[in-house]
């Protein structure tokens, strides 16, 4: 029998961050979050609210109560495909997919988000891919993020992967493109740009 | 001008009143700061503080000092003259003062709930001082004036509220003209059943009223009418009204239906408009069998003697009292009345704006309203719930919230619907004995004995789950799901995404103003909220009033009612209405334009330009002429005038210009 965990089960407001629900309601257009009426209605047509382990409207009421530990460390936000049917369908035009994103960035920058779970790591290791040699290798992606969140599942694969290999559906090769230097010299200007921008922006604000 | 010279007892005497209102002011203007700088003002004789002078003895604080001849003019330092000059005017005519000798300065709405830094705020309010100071110098002793009132009352629209206003006027001994669009009186409630609590049947309670109506010696019942044209201003307004034709003499039908036995249409062939669309009618029917007056109706778009031409007329033919008349043509009545009630009801929301719900592409998916018609024992099924295979469902999922709650359709709560809900809930369970579901986004019952009927539902093993419904589709995914349809929702008391299989979907739909609302509050002119609802003048304190005089409110016309709540309504109006009418007269504000002759140089450029064609033109004389009983005081002529004859009262161009330059000198 499990351990019986009564105890743990109250909420401490010493637990909580009473910012957190501002701070990710400043977002564009997020001050509706403080709004919602719990009626269920992107959960309800979440095509992956069954998958979580709190649906989209649970995120937003725990955001509002400030349970951040909770929500930055739940996998909600890694599973959200992004479809938009939440916001679609919002009656209070809450733009739910925009603050899955808020609350992705946040666990991002605070480095609490499910370290060994498949989309961050598959997001972060495409993004390496494209950065290093202007395109995506599917295989290695794969074979790295197996490695990063659960390498027994590669074995697994490894047929699919063979099959696929053998009618020249994946390759091994790392693919790249011609002239990686200017890829390069873009990828740093427009850093220095957005950094130069947010200087500004910065300046801007009182 | 001098200052002096304005003044009717030779120097002017003015008080300052300053309001604490608690600490809605004090609380930010230094009250104290504004006496002292209002004594150093010129002809200010008494400057005082106090905390409500709204209330009794702030009031008596001006009665005594106007007794004591220390002030002959008024200014208070207060709150938006809105609700309380009409207050301190009173209390000045009641102790002998002219109550037009007074201006208020509003240091509450325009500065202290508006600013939080108290030095600039004080600042602001001295200078607002200042500036009325200055202009109530100029003010002049008006007298109101007065104009008798029509004693009879024109009421639009015959649903429950029009009907009940209608009686209560009518018994009251008043000459009432009832005027409903459609062919008969009763509105929505004589499509209903039962009505929430307490279950008592709607046509037992409505028919008796309906007939009342009918036979009331001071009620002249027009349906099947449209006011077209509104004239006047409270107590003498002029009415036109068009009342279409029925193509059947009312005066002659005595509602025997054999012409309808006798149309060349066997069957029923369109669309019943008092079904909603669920049966069959004639082009010659009669709404439905208690329907005042019960005269048939020929529809014209229908008929095939309209349409073609070419008809052998057999319901003229059977008809025995010669009571129908291809020929006759559209009427136009023209009234004299008093006061006016508005009871125009409401529409509900159209269900196929929420294409997720599948209303109009699943037979299956009804409207609330077509429900009503279903449980109806008078209705098309005559009251058994049946499928279109005729089949009684045996599970039912009824979605709340549909069109309202919703920034896409409608924000704000339709009010009646968690309640006609349950009723729904109660007699379909009760009929079929079938498993409900309500999908609800928050249960509203307030109201004696709605939550009690709610706790019953709940005892009756209805079924609540707290989610928006997110989709009605027939895709199923278990075999259970099979040929029906399935609801899709999050339970949000689980946490967890349902699947419900049910025979049949109700969409509770909101409620929304008619769809010609905002021509009628034109031809009123009345306002209307941002939603399209007809707004009383005050949502606390005049429920029932309108922005303009003599035009009262009564029922859903003015925001989402249940029949309780539009009989109060309605009963509150029609009291208004006639205690306006038993005053005999009405007391017109002076504040209305006036031309001063020599400067006019009859352009005309005002006459055009009034929106109550109060002004005329005297061609003998070649000057405008303002009718004081027609003119609202808008300014509008005032403004456009070029030679400025045209000035107002109580907004004289030498009052306007001294209150701006109290406000600018003092800066």
């Amino acid at each position: 029998m499990e351990k019986w965990q009564g105890w743990d089960k109250i909420q401490y407001e010493a637990g909580l961050d009473p910012h957190f629900g501002t701070k990710i309601a400043s977002i564009p257009g997020g001050d509706k979050l403080l709004a919602c009426i719990q009626c269920g209605t992107c959960s309800g047509v979440c095509p992956l609210s069954p998958y979580m382990d709190y649906t989209p409207r649970q995120i937003v009421a725990m955001i509002r109560a400030g349970f951040k530990a909770e929500v930055l460390s739940s996998y909600t936000t890694w599973l959200c495909a992004s479809c938009y049917s939440c916001t679609v369908e919002c009656p209070k035009e809450i733009k739910i997919t925009d603050v899955m994103y808020a609350v992705k960035r946040m666990a991002i920058q605070e480095g609490v988000y499910p370290k060994r779970f498949p989309t961050p790591v598959l997001a972060s290791e495409f993004f390496h891919s494209v950065e290093k040699t202007g395109r995506s290798t599917e295989s290695w992606l794969l074979v790295r993020m197996y490695l990063k969140t659960n390498p027994f599942k590669m074995l697994k694969q490894a047929m699919l992967g063979f099959n696929l290999w053998r009618r020249g559906r994946m390759g091994v090769g790392v693919e790249s493109i011609k002239r990686k230097d200017e890829l390069h010299r873009l990828f740093t200007a427009m850093e220095n740009e957005t950094r130069a921008e947010r200087r500004a922006g910065q300046e801007v604000r009182p | 001008m001098s200052a002096v010279n304005a003044s009717p007892n030779g120097t002017p005497k003015v008080g300052v009143y300053v309001c604490h209102c608690g600490i809605n002011i004090a609380g930010v203007i230094d009250v104290t700061k504004v006496v002292e700088f209002a004594k150093t003002l010129p002809n200010v004789t008494v400057a005082q503080e106090y905390k409500f002078m709204c209330s009794d003895p702030g009031q008596e604080l001006i009665q005594k000092d106007l007794k004591d001849g220390k002030i002959d003019r008024v200014v208070v330092a207060s709150c938006s003259p809105l609700m309380h000059e009409p207050t301190f005017r009173r209390a000045m005519a009641a102790c002998g003062g002219n109550p037009f000798l007074f201006q208020m300065a509003n240091i509450r709405e325009h500065v202290s709930w508006v600013n939080k830094e108290k030095g600039s705020a004080t600042e602001k309010a001295k200078a607002l001082v200042a500036a009325a100071v200055r202009r109530v110098v100029f003010h002049k002793p008006l007298q109101k004036t007065q104009v008798p009132v029509n004693s009879d009352v024109l009421i639009v629209g015959g649903g429950i509220s029009g009907i009940h206003a209608a009686l209560t006027m009518a018994d009251a001994g008043r000459k009432v003209y009832l005027v409903e669009r459609e062919p008969t009186i009763g509105g929505h409630m004589a499509k209903f059943d039962k009505t929430f609590p307490t279950l008592d049947c709607s046509a037992c309670i409505l028919t008796p009223k309906m007939s009342q109506v009918r036979a009331h010696p001071n009620i002249t019942l027009w349906t099947y009418s449209e006011v077209a044209e509104i004239e006047g201003y409270v107590g003498n307004f002029k009415a036109r009204v068009r009342r279409k034709p029925k193509y059947v003499d009312e005066g002659l039908c005595v509602g025997c239906l054999e012409c309808i036995e006798a149309c060349i249409f066997k069957k029923g062939k369109f669309k019943d408009e008092f079904n909603v669309g669920l049966s069959l009618r004639k082009p010659i029917y009669v709404p439905f069998p208690q329907a005042t007056p019960l005269v048939a109706v020929i529809d014209p778009e229908t008929c095939a003697f309209f349409r073609t031409g070419k008809c052998k007329q057999t319901c003229a033919e059977v008809c025995e009292r010669k009571a129908i008349d291809f020929n006759q043509k559209e009427e136009i009545k023209e009234i004299n009345v008093g006061a006016i009630i508005l009871a125009t009801g409401f529409k509900t929301f159209d269900a196929s704006r929420i294409a997720r719900y599948g209303y109009g592409k699943y037979p299956t998916v009804y409207t609330s309203l077509e429900v009503e018609r279903l449980v109806n024992a008078a209705g098309p099924t005559g009251g058994e719930v049946l499928l279109p295979n005729g089949q009684k469902p045996k599970a039912v999922g009824i979605v709340h919230c549909v069109g309202s709650r919703d920034e896409k359709t409608n924000r704000y709560c339709s009010r009646v619907c968690c309640m006609y809900s349950l009723k729904l809930a109660h007699l379909i369970h009760e009929r079929t004995g079938a498993e409900v579901y309500n999908f609800y986004i928050d249960m509203r019952t307030p109201g004696k004995g709605y939550e009690e009927f709610y706790d019953r539902l709940m005892k009756e093993n209805v079924h609540f789950i707290r989610g928006r419904v997110a989709e009605v589709s027939d895709w199923a995914m278990t075999p259970e799901e099979e040929g029906k349809l399935v609801i899709r929702a999050e339970d949000t008391l689980v946490g967890a995404v349902r699947r419900i299989p049910v025979d049949m979907v109700v969409l509770s739909v909101g409620l929304e103003p008619q769809p010609d609302a905002d021509e009628v509050r034109r031809r009123f002119n009345i306002s209307c909220s941002t939603e399209g609802w007809f707004l009383e003048r005050h949502p606390k304190l005049a429920p029932v009033s309108t922005f303009t005089d003599g035009i009262f409110l009564a029922g859903a016309c003015q925001g989402p009612k249940d029949i309780p709540d539009c009989v109060a309504q309605a009963g509150a109006a029609a009291a208004e209405a006639l205690a306006m009418i038993d005053r005999g007269h009405v007391e017109l504000e002076p504040n209305t334009a006036f031309v001063t002759e020599e400067f006019c140089s009859g352009c005309k450029t005002c006459v055009p330009l009034c929106p109550y064609s109060a002004i005329s033109f005297d061609t003998s004389k070649n000057k405008a002429v303002v009718n004081g009983a027609l003119c609202k005081g808008c300014g509008t002529c005032v403004a456009a005038c070029p030679s400025g004859a045209l000035q107002q009262n109580l907004f004289t161009d030498e009052e306007i210009f001294n209150e701006i330059e109290g406000v600018v000198k003092y800066v």
